[in-house]
């Protein structure tokens, strides 16, 4: 039984990794606009002159 | 042939320009074509049909102010010595061709690096070279291809959106970490290991310290704020509940007793947090706070011993003479020192009408001049003036009314309730088993904890408050939907929200036998800019075919009373009845040639449609008003529509507009008020919910509680109908969120409250509240679709 808490600890280390990636991306602004990037791909990219 | 401009999608007009095999309304709309077109950007039309805005007319230094040092560096939000940044807020923004031409924006013009577009936001941010290029050069090139930059919006703080995301994030962290570690809790052979428990424990007792301290925190403050004002609110009992399931938790761990109840804590803060958020989901794109100095602009001509020097609005001080040119905003009350001047009040009184004014007379702020440049003098600075002052109380009284939600009314027996109940059964555990008296009162304190209470009203006003924003009325917050459905008088504003604007009927009562007279009218309304005109040269030319040139001797538009011209020693006149020498006791513009009447027109406004019965529809239930800055010339016709005489009022100002509402509301009335120009501003901010009419959702709207779709007027008891269902659904809601506390109550009393039980009520009561909602919302929904 003992590795479970090897396991327990593991796992909050990379669920806590994942928490601080969402805080990350929380400060830098990635949920400031949730419109315009789903609009942006779609964008063909620029017509070849032929 | 489809008669609209390729460009930006209107009416084709007086003289269509052709190029490419396509038209377009104006220069303004072919230069932009051309634009797009040299650079490769002609995508733009693909990915909406007509997506263009027609350009403004600008003068070359509309902007010049811009390069003041202390207002650009206002705006500038990094700068070295070769790039700068700017957000530039570009309310015209509305649709993804918008987005593409935005960020492609350097590729039309070389000395723009980089821009990026926040479509929710309207604001787009660019990166220039700071050399090559000034700021008012920046905001000219976007004014010119249709995107006049907006420099009057406060800076929004992104910051407390940016908080509550990372709150919602810990406490879901929170609660997904301690289920999965309490879930051998809940079977037999977890639970026999100790040490495993303990640790466990300990580990949620960590991760749920945020949780208590960062997203729950706004739950404290309100209740704190609400037992300061005396006046109870649900986040009361919420705080009362997680507080105690907090204590409760943290003693059985350090008891060795396992880890309590946390990961109903952390769900409970992770559920409520999703009702706020569902709650504050509203319509970021439209502006319903926008306040009187977006109108104005931010820097002013001020004329000091025969030069023109540019200065801050701020300070402009009384008695100082300012130059105010063609299509610029009047900034402050002022007095004219030309001769004569034409002023378009629209912004402030909705009519579309200008006003001709003469030396000395009274300009107020917010006017737009429609003529040549004239010069003013200062009479009160901006912030006192007439009509900002009219704005800014009617602001201020509303931030003070208090008004108490349902919920609020809810939560005060919610909270006598519990403590009843809790006395009651200290009480009775005194005298059978003293031992259980704090178990038994921190569960009922558990499982009162309003959660499913809580959710109930994002959830029924949230959903509802969403479909009829897909009907065409936004909301701007939910509590609008409450009040919505309380409204018992229905006050309407007239020009521009029962009548069409951009509909000016013009029935022409007698032919014009001679081509050359009709020529000569044709030539006349061509050459003014009066809306009048312009409604008689679009009635003339969609009969007629007619393209001979006329040259006229003298010309001249006498303002407030029509045109006059000569050729060849006749005069012709288009006006008025008493400029034309005219008395048919009919209201009309008149023609004549020397005098001598050729034909007249009658010039009315429409109704939009429906009106009839909207009416009778909503006389049921209401009482309806109307009220008209008008004269009262449309009178018969209002009556014929099915309004009630008495109730019909013209000649009204903002102030008696604001005056009628307030005295309604002094008779226990509860006001909606529909209107559309800035003149209703402050009966719509007075009104218990204040509806603007918008042609164009993107368009200018007064600051209001909600925006309706012109096209949607009819459709008002519908809404009204969806908020009534919404109070419904909420009060089925609480019905169940009451019967789900009741058993848990039960459980609590009876001490035989385990984290188990707690686990499984706490979501059941949630996920059948979201449901519930969600469901009869969106059946009542789909009935008034079809």
């Amino acid at each position: 039984m003992g590795v479970i808490y090897i396991m327990l600890v593991v796992s909050l280390i990379i669920a806590l990794f994942f928490l601080v990636m969402f805080i990350w991306a929380t400060r830098s602004g990635q949920f400031d606009d949730d419109y315009t990037p789903s609009v942006r791909m779609l964008f063909e990219d620029e017509h070849k002159q032929k | 042939m489809e008669r609209i401009c390729f460009h930006c999608g209107d009416n084709l007009g007086k003289k269509p320009l052709q190029f490419d095999d396509k038209f377009f309304c104006c220069i303004g709309c072919k230069g932009v074509y051309l634009l797009l077109k040299e650079n490769h950007l002609t995508d733009f039309y693909n990915y909406e049909s007509n997506p263009g805005l027609k350009p403004l007319t600008s003068s070359q230094d509309k902007y010049a102010f811009l390069d003041l040092p202390e207002i650009r560096q206002r705006f500038i939000r990094f700068e070295d010595d070769r790039i700068a940044k700017v957000s530039l807020s570009l309310p015209n923004i509305h649709c993804s061709s918008c987005i593409f031409l935005l960020e492609n924006a350097h590729k039309a013009n070389s000395k723009i690096i980089q821009s990026q577009v926040n479509f929710t936001k309207k604001l787009a941010n660019i990166t220039f070279l700071t050399k090559e290029m000034q700021l008012s050069e920046l905001a000219l090139f976007f004014d010119r291809i249709g995107y006049p930059p907006n420099f009057q919006q406060k800076k929004e703080t992104l910051e407390t959106n940016k908080s509550f995301i990372l709150k919602l994030g810990l406490a879901g962290f929170a609660f997904g970490s301690i289920m999965l570690w309490s879930f051998p809790e809940y079977t037999k052979n977890g639970a026999e290991d100790n040490s495993f428990r303990y640790f466990t424990s300990w580990l949620a007792f960590l991760v749920s310290l945020p949780v208590l301290l960062y997203s729950a925190s706004e739950y404290y403050i309100s209740a704190y704020k609400s037992l300061r004002a005396k006046h109870l609110n649900l986040d009361i009992p919420i705080t009362l509940g997680i507080l105690a399931l907090y204590a409760q938790s943290v003693y059985s761990i350090i008891h060795y007793e396992g880890p309590g109840y946390m990961d109903s804590f952390a769900g409970f803060v992770f559920f409520l947090l999703i009702g706020k958020w569902f709650q504050n989901r509203t319509y970021q794109s439209l502006s319903f706070d926008r306040d009187y100095t977006s109108y104005f602009p931010l820097a002013v001509r001020k004329i000091k011993e025969n030069t023109e020097e540019i200065i801050p609005i701020e300070t402009i001080e009384i008695g100082d003479l300012l130059k105010i040119r063609n299509q610029e905003v009047i900034p402050c009350d002022s007095i004219l020192m030309d001769d004569k001047a034409e002023i378009d009040y629209s912004f402030v009184t909705g009519e579309s009408v200008g006003v001709s004014v003469v030396k000395n007379s009274m300009l107020y702020a917010g006017g737009k001049l429609l003529n040549a440049s004239i010069t003013v003098e200062v009479k009160e600075i901006t912030d006192r003036s007439y009509l900002t002052q009219l704005w800014n109380e009617q602001l201020d009284k509303k931030k003070t009314s208090t008004y108490q939600r349902y919920q609020d009314r809810v939560a005060a027996y919610f909270l006598w309730a519990v403590l009843i109940i809790c006395v009651i059964s200290m009480l009775c555990y005194l005298i059978i088993a003293p031992a259980l008296i704090m178990k038994v009162v921190v569960s009922v304190l558990i499982v009162a904890c309003p959660c499913a209470l809580a959710l109930s009203t994002p959830f029924a006003f949230g959903n509802a408050m969403r479909k009829m924003g897909q009907l065409g009325l936004y909301l701007k917050n939910s509590d609008v939907v409450e009040k919505l459905a309380e409204i018992d008088v229905i006050v309407l504003d007239k020009t521009g929200t029962l009548t069409d604007t951009r509909l000016t009927e013009v029935k022409q009562v007698r032919t014009i036998e001679k081509s050359s007279d009709l020529s000569i009218i044709i030539a006349m309304v061509e050459s003014s800019t009066h809306p009048i005109s312009s409604a008689i040269y679009a009635h003339l030319t969609s009969n007629h075919e007619n393209k001979k040139t006329v040259h006229f001797d003298s010309f001249d538009e006498r303002v407030g009373n029509g045109l006059i011209a000569t050729i060849n020693n006749d005069v012709f006149k288009l006006g008025s009845a008493s400029f034309t020498n005219q008395n048919m006791g009919v209201k009309g513009v008149f023609f004549t040639k020397n005098d001598v009447l050729i034909t007249f027109f009658i010039v009315q406004s429409t109704f939009r449609e429906g009106l009839s019965s909207l009416l009778n529809q909503i006389k049921l239930n209401h009482e309806i008003y109307v009220l008209s800055g008008d004269n009262n010339k449309e009178l018969s016709a209002l009556i014929d529509l099915g309004f009630n005489e008495q109730n019909i009022f013209f000649n009204q100002t903002p102030q008696s507009k604001l005056d009628f509402i307030e005295f309604l509301q002094n008779k226990g009335k509860r006001v909606m008020m529909v209107g559309d120009g800035l003149n209703d501003a402050p009966a719509l901010a007075q009104a218990n919910v204040g509806i603007a009419i918008s042609e164009d959702m993107f368009k200018f709207t007064p600051s209001s509680d909600a925006i309706l779709d012109a096209h949607q007027l009819k459709n008002i008891p519908d809404f009204i109908g969806i908020s009534k269902f919404a109070k419904v659904v909420l009060r089925v809601c609480l019905a169940f969120s009451i019967t789900y506390n009741i058993v848990g109550i039960l459980f609590a009393v009876t001490a035989k409250l385990t984290p188990l039980v707690a686990a499984i009520l706490m979501p059941m009561s949630s996920i059948t509240i979201v449901g519930l909602s969600t469901f009869l919302i969106y059946f009542r929904y789909l009935r008034l679709k079809n």
